[in-house]
């Protein structure tokens, strides 16, 4: 039994309750202390107490007066709860849902223990206990309708669609009358029962019930989409394509609309001529639309495609719409297609156009003409850079004469930086983008263009000078700081990637730590809707958003954080001294000696000492500018005690930490190549041998000729080959096993890359690849196969970013000076206007 | 080509939030924690709607639950969106919808998206809640929002709020009405006491449903309460106070 108090001490303890539930947490600590005094072993306050300081943010005292409480009195509930609720506050769900376990053990019927052990196993997804939870619950007050849906969403979550229904069937049949129409609950309940029907694949019921209740539903288009895709899958094309011709009546602009409706009407893909007669009279019916008269360039071919496509290019070249190029680019894919485009606005600019569009010529006056004209260069100049029709002198020509009849259109200049940017000159690019700001200081969309390009040129104060015109100055950390607490992970990605570009690993992890704490945010944000979505009664809005947070991060920005965090990590590992600074290139190869070495590590220290001291400087600064800067939520923030990450950087096992980033990775996104060759690279390095072995096969299965691959692969052969100790028997006999299917052990080495390069000769990516294996295979041929990486150059197909990957090549098999400069040298007279094959 | 779509109703496009927080903070600089865009596509999931440029061979990791690959679940680009609410506590007393945030990017303008995304949302509001207006603040110097507003959709000027915004420019707070495009619930509650009267025979059931029908507006204002009541705790409270220091366009 729990420890009994006096009554006088009673009453304060329940002050002590009262205080803590009305946030008033020095009232309740001064009350909890006067009870102490006198029963200074008194669990339940003692658990109090600890409940109250964690509020105050101080969770190791909590946790130390927690357990002695626990300790005091394993037999209170209120101890168990709060032992609970502190790990809930450090977001440690699995000892949090043991601790309300033993409190509800101890205290059956409490609703609160109840509630929060319920909200937890959802939140873990552990739904065999949240069905638990959530029928005990519904047994003490089956009055409220949402006890019935949260058993019901239970059900449904863990798969058991059938009994779903029947919890949401029963609570239905206690409903005398219908519900008024107003009652969104209601409204909502009922979709969300249809919705489970048709998941269960009885699409004829489904549609059957949406018959009888839709129309009282207040969802209405919900309703109406629900509906048509029924109908549709079910083959009852009459009436699916009345249902599609009422959604598109609603909304025009939807090409999956389009898709269904052809579909519907049973239209063979290659009768242009009736596909085209169906967006003509949707053409009619919404003259302002976009889509009816896009689409058709999808299909048409030939004469037919040459006349529309004039048609719609002269109509939007002369509504000046901006995105006119990233709407017909798509159709490039067809080479006579982008031939044809090409030629009409050619024609356009040498004065060809008017007479063919829809025979009606009309006389211009001088200024829309001008317009057109400017509209029609625009085109080009981004046709010209686009990579399946590009001609940069092209571009920059038209461009340019597109600026000369409108000199301050953003959209134009923000071309020509583009145009920059595919000439490899990022520092043009950025200056020229940093112009199209000018053109318009207050468009924000502009500033981040500028901001994001000069990232790319590695300008990271730069940029962060141009956020910081947007962003609340005044936050704790400044623009940076709000650009944190905004979540802006664009710009947080594209920082921490610039600065990794730049060596500089402290503040790369800095920024990659930045967004995956987002994204953790992110997972965490569903906590709170758990409840807060039974109270508003939108089911189906809150399963839709617990199964996107169960795939959160196969967002491409998770991705994309994610593989440069590796990158940063392999590189810290590969290169421990980087842990001081950026250090010189060509330092880190074996035939520099230990002197030079440590000449270049005192002086990145040095000037990571400098950083530190501007850093220290600007913060004092700030401080003096606002002395109490506060957070959006209003809540006092301190100062970020590590802004330059060094602690990040100084880790003891980089690949630990790359492990992380990795997991999610490799759950999320295991269909990406490049993910399962950063996996290779990680594990290898932590010789998890079975588990490089598994990315490999992965890889593999998804393009076998990759270049990446075949280097990997040779790298697993000769780790296999030269281990320190041999692998326990089982895993042995298992990795041969599965390593036998991507390189036969009989298979001799020399003639297995001969045949890739000579497969594979007109690739630069396997050339290079090739030639990294005949490396390994053979240190001699070296001289070689640096002569061979320069002969790549000569590829016609080339690109610049295959060509960089060259000079990586170089870095990483030591070559000297002399053989790095020829290949640089002959980069930069292939491409003479970039400056990215500088060497310094 | 640019396809106007639901946000978080059927089908679903809340894999998109992350792309919408982004086209946000890359337009305007008014913005919000992740959370409070979930708020709006959980509590008005009808209201918000997203403008996106699918993927021409876009890649499809996850499978519906039927084992069909869905095109929702693919990541479009996220060009423009509007994201919605109702107001919680009209000072008037009226139902009414909210504009909380507007944008489509720079390089899809002249397209009349900013415009269909508002008329999509507008139909919700009075459809879905009854609304009898919807309201908005627009930036005095915004002269191309200026004239969608008033020009195209039909807003009035309402009045001026001096130094809405963070960086102290006063803002127009607009409205329209939206009772002309109310669905028409007595006669959904008609159908109602047909079905009732063809589904049983007993008289005294039909009666009743058809007091039931009279009552409708107490009914509905009781029914407020409840939200308001139920309301206030959590989230609601959380991502309010944000709103309120951050401003909303």
């Amino acid at each position: 039994m729990p420890q009994q108090l006096n009554s006088k001490d009673a009453a304060l303890f329940r002050q002590v309750v009262r205080h803590y539930e009305n946030k008033q947490h020095k009232k309740g600590i001064k009350v909890a202390e006067q009870v102490l005094k006198k029963n200074p072993k008194h669990g339940d306050t003692l658990a109090m107490k600890a409940l109250i300081i964690s509020q105050l943010g101080q969770q190791e005292e909590a946790f130390t007066l927690a357990k002695e409480a626990l300790k005091n009195d394993m037999k209170s509930h209120i101890c168990w709860h709060v032992y609970g609720l502190l790990y809930r506050a450090e977001k440690n769900y699995e000892e949090a849902i043991k601790a309300y376990r033993f409190a509800l053990r101890i205290e059956p019927d409490s609703p609160t223990i109840q509630r929060d052990l319920a909200l937890l196993q959802m939140q873990m997804r552990d739904y065999q206990g949240y069905i638990q939870s959530r029928t005990a619950m519904l047994q003490a007050r089956p009055g409220f309708r949402q006890n019935w849906t949260a058993l019901a969403i239970a059900h449904h979550l863990s798969g058991d669609l059938e009994e779903a229904e029947k919890v949401l069937t029963t609570y239905e049949e206690t409903l005398k009358n219908p519900p008024p129409v107003a009652d969104m609950e209601h409204s909502e309940a009922v979709l969300y029962k249809n919705m489970i029907m048709a998941e269960s694949g009885n699409l004829d019921k489904a549609l059957e019930h949406l018959e009888q209740v839709g129309y009282r539903c207040t969802d209405v288009l919900a309703v109406l989409e629900m509906k048509a895709d029924y109908l549709l899958r079910l083959g009852r094309n009459a009436e699916a394509e009345a249902a599609y011709t009422t959604l598109l009546d609603r909304n025009s602009e939807n090409s999956i609309y389009y898709d269904a409706l052809i579909r519907a009407k049973g239209i063979a893909k290659d009768d242009h001529k009736t596909l085209k007669a169906v967006y003509d009279s949707w053409v009619e019916k919404c003259p302002r639309g976009d889509a009816p008269r896009r689409i058709p360039l999808d299909f048409l071919e030939g004469d037919e495609f040459k006349q529309a496509a004039d048609v719609y290019l002269q109509r939007m070249l002369k509504k000046g719409v901006p995105s006119l190029f990233a709407n017909i680019k798509a159709l490039y894919s067809n080479p006579s297609k982008r031939d044809t485009v090409q030629d009409l606005v050619e024609g356009y600019v040498a004065g060809k156009a008017g007479a063919q569009s829809n025979g009606s010529a009309e006389s211009q006056t001088n200024g829309e003409n001008n317009d057109f004209l400017a509209s029609s260069h625009y085109f080009l100049a981004q046709h010209y850079n686009y990579h399946l029709s590009r001609n940069l002198s092209k571009a920059m020509e038209n461009v340019d004469k597109a600026l000369a009849l409108s000199p301050n259109a953003v959209e134009y200049q923000m071309t020509k930086a583009r145009i920059f940017k595919h000439y490899g000159d990022l520092q043009k690019a950025a200056d020229a983008m940093e112009e199209a700001r000018t053109f318009d200081v207050k468009d924000r969309y502009i500033n981040s263009k500028a901001a994001k390009y000069q990232l790319r040129n590695n300008e990271n104060d730069k940029a962060l000078e141009n956020m910081s015109k947007f962003t609340r100055n005044e936050t704790v950390g400044g623009a940076l700081g709000d650009l944190h607490e905004m979540q802006c992970v664009w710009y947080l990605t594209e920082d921490g990637e610039a600065y990794l570009r730049q060596k500089k690993l402290g503040l790369a992890l800095k920024r990659f730590h930045a967004v995956y704490n987002i994204f953790e945010t992110w997972q965490e944000d569903q906590f709170d809707f758990h409840s807060f979505s039974l109270r508003k009664g939108m089911i189906r809005a809150y399963v839709d958003m617990v199964r996107w947070e169960d795939r959160l991060r196969e967002h491409p920005f998770y991705t994309r954080l994610a593989v440069a965090a590796i990158k940063a990590y392999l590189l810290l590992n590969d290169q421990p001294d980087l842990a001081h600074g950026p250090m010189p290139a060509g330092t880190n190869g074996d035939a520099v000696d230990d002197a030079e070495r440590k000449k270049a590590v005192k002086k990145a220290k040095k000037g990571q000492q400098r950083l530190e001291k501007i850093e220290a400087d600007k913060r004092e600064a700030r401080k003096a500018a606002s002395p109490t800067a506060k957070g959006a939520d209003g809540e006092a923030k301190k100062e970020d005690p590590d802004p330059l990450g060094n602690k990040l950087v100084q880790t003891e096992d980089p690949l630990k930490e790359a492990t992380k980033f990795l997991t999610y990775l490799l759950e999320s996104s295991p269909d990406s190549i490049e993910v399962q060759c950063l996996g290779f690279e990680v594990n290898l390095r932590r010789n998890k041998y079975a588990l490089a072995l598994k990315c490999l096969s992965a890889a593999h299965a998804i393009d076998a000729a990759h270049p990446t691959l075949h280097v990997q692969i040779l790298r697993f052969r000769k780790a296999l080959d030269n281990l320190s100790e041999p692998l326990p028997a089982q895993v042995a006999e298992v990795v041969n096993a599965e390593f036998e299917a991507l390189l036969p052990k009989a298979q001799k080495l020399e003639e297995w890359n001969q045949t890739f390069m000579s497969t594979h000769k007109d690739s630069a990516a396997h050339t290079q690849a090739g030639l990294t294996c005949r490396q390994i295979l053979n240190k001699e041929s070296k001289p070689q196969c640096e002569k061979d990486l320069v002969a790549t150059l000569d590829s016609s197909d080339v690109s610049m970013e295959t060509a960089l990957a060259g000079v990586e090549l170089l870095e990483q098999w030591g070559s000297d000076q002399a053989a790095k400069s020829a290949y640089a040298q002959k980069a930069s007279s292939k491409w003479p206007e970039s400056t990215v094959f500088n060497l310094d | 080509m640019v396809d106007i779509v639901p946000l978080s109703s059927y089908p679903s496009y809340i894999d998109l939030l992350p792309s919408i927080q982004t086209c946000n903070i890359t337009n305007l600089p008014e913005n919000y924690f992740l959370k409070y865009y979930l708020y709006h596509a959980l509590t008005w999931p009808q209201l918000s709607f997203v403008a996106v440029v699918r993927p021409k061979n876009g890649y499809s990791k996850t499978t519906a639950p039927d084992g069909s690959k869905s095109l929702v679940e693919q990541y479009p680009k996220v060009v423009g969106y509007v994201l919605a609410k109702m107001e919680e506590e009209p000072t008037d007393g009226m139902q009414h919808g909210h504009i909380t945030s507007l944008s489509v990017m720079r390089t899809h303008r002249r397209l009349g998206i900013a415009e269909r995304l508002m008329r999509m949302s507008q139909r919700a509001m009075a459809e879905s809640h009854r609304a009898s207006y919807v309201s908005l603040h627009v930036r005095m110097s915004n002269i191309a929002a200026l004239r969608l507003y008033r020009d195209t959709l039909g807003f009035k000027v309402e009045d001026v709020e001096s130094k809405y915004y963070a960086d102290g420019e006063d803002a127009y707070a607009m409205r329209m009405d939206l009772t002309p495009m109310w669905m028409d619930w007595a006669a959904i509650e008609r159908k109602d006491r047909e079905r009732a009267q063809s589904d049983d025979k007993d008289a005294d059931e039909g009666e009743e449903v058809g007091e039931l029908g009279k009552k409708e507006t107490e009914q509905e204002q009781e029914k407020m309460v409840k939200v308001k009541v139920g309301r206030g705790l959590g989230v609601g409270d959380l991502v309010e106070k944000n709103e309120a220091t951050q401003g909303s366009s």
